[in-house]
């Protein structure tokens, strides 16, 4: 029942606080403006970095948006991880690696659950139906590729910060740590595969959750489960949680560049904003009030 | 002395005298690839040195910060800063920076993307002292030590490992300013991630909490303009008198008789320079009176209080400074009735006027800003203008300014104006919002106290330097050519002047620097002699 309750928490605890972060951030006052060009959502001009401040008189023209662009080339990062491809190929075969790993597994785990309402739906994933078949390849395809590249990933990042100089003197304790742990979560994993290709277990854990039955599991699947459960945990609580902070840095950050228009949105927030009085203040003699001017005697 | 290549984020407090020296720099091109073509390095002098902070690489930038003496005095050094982080952690008290700031201080993953970006850690051969994230990671590092429970519970695990001692104090406030903020390496960051927008707030907290900032940033600066109208000490009446300077000059130069509004009420249009054009390169505003003369713009300049000097250095180092100058622009504008500002040849003008200052205050206190640029782009489409392109027959290379380019999205225009103009024209490499900054931004263009120049002509402009010398590789070494890089852009133009007269450019390979208004008006057709000085017989 405990490898149960601790999947259930796990999962429950990486989306809440997942979402609590990204809340944290939300809820932080508006910034002045850090527009950074190419900004993808300039509609016919994104492409080569320019923006309304082309145009003579911008403010009486229609603000002209493209959601599309913004939304490829946000893809284009979040798939791909563009920047890192275009700037520095060595590390992107790795890092990608591991992300495409990571991505393959979320796939992986939706696939076990939609194995496992097959399953308890009364479709075998041996009858040889098309879609059990479909689904139990799909599973294993994800499953195995996700888990070893996942590995390799993470094994090559840890490797590269310990044995490059200027990689090295940057990493601290706890990054190493991350690293490690989710190898081991990955290595795990795939000492339960071995013995188990089809990932029976993993749909075996997807029905226990759905039919809130206890997880049948030996000393290695129990090992991973509880490693991977306190990872989920542990992801949202550090800087691995950048799928949050990316977010934020380039759509409320780098793209943001709504100009402060009358009756605008950006207008309205400073209005709200005029009435807020720090307690506190900097030091500097010129954050000083002025001393009242006395009349010359 | 620890070697640049050596160097680790722990180092910064090391009680050494001074940590790290540059010793090898980035070769350059043709002909600058011999030796002697270049002055040497120098050392700081023993003076110097005592006085201020000369230990982190020899370099001293911030020349109002003299070293404590006392323990007393480097114990509230120490406390000074530690209460200016606090306040830069506040929601409170940095309210308008404070979500770009956390997630560049969470999220970076140390990849190093941003590295190869950077136009100083290139020129230095990767010197890790100016490696993007080397300043960033010593923050983060003090910030987790002083400031989080992780970095309290845990310690070096977490990186919470500098201790704060006033000699760390002191070289983190010096690497503040080893950055120009030009910020190409955000743009290559995976996360999206500003070591720009870290350098800046470090820069902030020595000046808003400390009191401490380059003289000619903050009192010669801000301080100045904001009490005498400009930067450059220029009183009303005394701009008031170069401009009648200006219109004699331009009937001299051109033959024409040309009257330069100001303080013309209802004018469509308020055009605002960087004062220090009317000190340095006066042909530059006077371009500007002619083009519009002749284009028919209902224009004025303003002799109010701020309204003639566009600058605004409050960007590169303190908030409270830079609101304070832009609200005066702007009240200087509604004063006078204008429907616009249009920001002439200043870049960082440009980005303070119309992105910083944009939501500093409500709308109906501003008054819609725009770019020289794109107005002067429909004016040579409209055909208003008649001009004889060949009059500038000779190689041209176009320098982008960050803050116009980078910073704002105008990438086109510029290109279209020189294009129709110069028939020579040839890109750097790289260009538009690529480009790599001149090594003038944020300061480093008027920073020239002690040593601070050879920082800047040596290192921060050696990649634009390597760039024009790239541009005019077919022609460089033919002196009986001229060249001309054009620098739409007060501060980049004080750099490029600054390369040109160091490595003798000018006077070895007859190589020019100027803005683009001046290559447009000397493409009048109308125009009897070259308004280009360098094309006029006798200078030949």
């Amino acid at each position: 029942m405990f490898l149960l309750i601790l999947s259930y928490v796990s999962l429950f605890a990486f989306i809440f606080l997942s979402i609590y972060k990204a809340v944290q951030y939300g809820k932080m006052p508006m910034h002045g403006r850090l527009d950074l060009y190419p900004i993808p959502k300039e509609k016919g001009k994104g492409h080569y970095g320019g923006s309304y401040y082309e145009e003579v008189e911008w403010w009486k023209k229609p603000r002209e948006t493209s959601l599309l662009e913004e939304i490829i080339d946000m893809l284009k990062e979040m798939l791909f991880i563009k920047k890192l491809f275009d700037n520095q190929r060595p590390l992107w075969w790795i890092s990608y690696s591991l992300h495409l790993g990571i991505y393959l597994l979320f796939a992986w785990t939706a696939l076990l659950f939609i194995g496992a309402i097959t399953e308890l739906a009364g479709l075998a994933m041996e009858s040889g139906h098309w879609w059990a078949v479909l689904v139990y390849y799909t599973t294993f395809l994800t499953g195995t590729i996700g888990g070893l590249l996942v590995a390799f990933g993470s094994g090559a990042l840890f490797l590269k910060r310990y044995l490059v100089p200027s990689f090295k003197k940057y990493t601290t304790v706890q990054e190493y740590f991350n690293l490690v742990f989710i190898f081991a979560v990955a290595a795990t994993g795939l000492m339960v595969w071995t013995s188990d290709p089809g990932f029976n277990y993993g749909r075996h854990i997807a029905k226990s959750m759905l039919t809130f039955r206890p997880i049948e599991a030996d000393a290695i699947l129990s090992i991973h489960i509880i490693l991977l459960g306190l990872l989920l945990i542990y992801i949202p609580l550090t800087k691995m949680s950048h799928y949050v902070g990316k977010y934020f840095s380039f759509h409320k950050v780098l793209w943001d560049n709504d100009p402060n228009l009358p009756g605008s949105e950006i207008d309205k927030k400073i209005k709200q904003a005029a009435g807020f009085k720090p307690k506190n203040n900097w030091s500097a003699p010129h954050y000083q009030p002025e001393p009242p001017k006395t009349q010359d005697m | 002395m620890i070697n640049g290549k050596d160097l680790k984020p722990q180092d910064i407090s090391k009680p050494v005298k001074q940590l790290t020296k540059i010793d090898k720099l980035m070769d350059l091109p043709a002909p600058y690839d011999k030796p002697g073509m270049e002055p040497e390095l120098t050392e700081p002098k023993e003076e110097w040195a005592e006085k201020f902070c000369a230990s982190l690489d020899g370099y001293i930038g911030l020349d109002t910060f003299e070293t404590p003496k006392t323990k007393e005095e480097k114990e509230e050094l120490v406390k000074k800063f530690l209460s200016g982080l606090e306040k830069m952690l506040s929601d409170e008290t940095n309210r308008s920076i404070i979500q770009p700031l956390m997630l560049s201080l969470d999220y970076c993953a140390k990849c190093h993307t941003c590295s190869e970006a950077c136009h100083i850690y290139a020129a230095t051969d990767g010197n890790e002292l100016y490696r993007p994230i080397f300043r960033s990671d010593i923050l983060r590092r003090i910030v987790k030590k002083y400031f989080t429970k992780s970095g309290k519970l845990f310690g070096s695990l977490v990186g919470a490992d500098i201790d704060l001692t006033w000699e760390t104090v002191a070289r983190l406030g010096e690497l503040a300013y080893r950055c120009n903020l030009c910020r190409r390496c955000a743009q290559t960051c995976p996360l999206g991630l500003d070591n720009g927008v870290l350098a800046r707030e470090i820069r902030k907290i020595f000046s808003q909490e400390m009191g401490i900032a380059p003289k000619p940033l903050h009192e010669k600066g801000t301080m100045l303009q904001l009490k005498t109208g400009s930067s450059t000490g220029i009183t009303k009446p005394a701009f008031l008198d170069i401009i009648e300077f200006l219109e004699e000059d331009i009937e001299e130069k051109t033959g024409w008789n040309i009257k330069i509004p100001i303080d013309k009420k209802g004018a469509d249009i308020l055009l605002t320079h960087n004062a220090g054009e009317f000190m340095a390169w006066p042909e530059n505003p006077i371009a500007f009176a002619i083009l519009f003369e002749k284009a028919g713009i209902n224009y004025t300049l303003s002799s109010d209080l701020i309204g003639y000097d566009n600058v605004n250095y409050g960007i590169w180092y303190d908030d409270a400074q830079a609101k304070k100058v832009a609200m005066q622009q702007f009240e200087a504008a509604k004063r006078l009735g204008v429907n616009k500002i249009v920001i002439a040849e200043c870049g960082h003008a440009h980005k303070a006027a119309a992105v910083s200052a944009d939501r500093m205050t409500t709308s109906d206190n501003k008054i819609p800003v725009e770019s020289f640029l794109p107005m002067l782009a429909e004016i040579i489409k409209s055909g208003k203008l008649k001009l004889d392109p060949s009059k500038n027959n000779f190689p041209v290379t176009l320098h982008d300014p960050c803050n116009v380019v980078r910073q704002m999205g105008i990438v086109q225009p510029q290109r279209e104006i020189i294009k129709a103009v110069c028939p020579q024209f040839r890109e750097m490499t790289p260009h538009g919002v690529d480009n790599y900054c001149c090594g003038g931004g944020s300061g480093f263009a008027i920073m020239n106290s002690m040593n601070f120049g050879e920082f800047r002509n040596k290192v921060s402009t050696r990649m634009k330097f390597k760039q024009i010398l790239d541009a005019f590789q077919d022609t460089i070494e033919d002196s009986s050519i001229p060249k001309y890089v054009c620098a739409p852009c007060s501060n980049c133009k004080g750099a490029i002047r600054d390369i040109l007269e160091f490595y003798e450019v000018t006077a070895k390979f007859n190589v020019h620097y100027g803005g683009l208004v001046e290559l447009v008006v000397n493409a009048l057709a109308d125009l009897e002699k070259p308004f280009l000085e360098f094309l006029h017989d006798d200078e030949a």
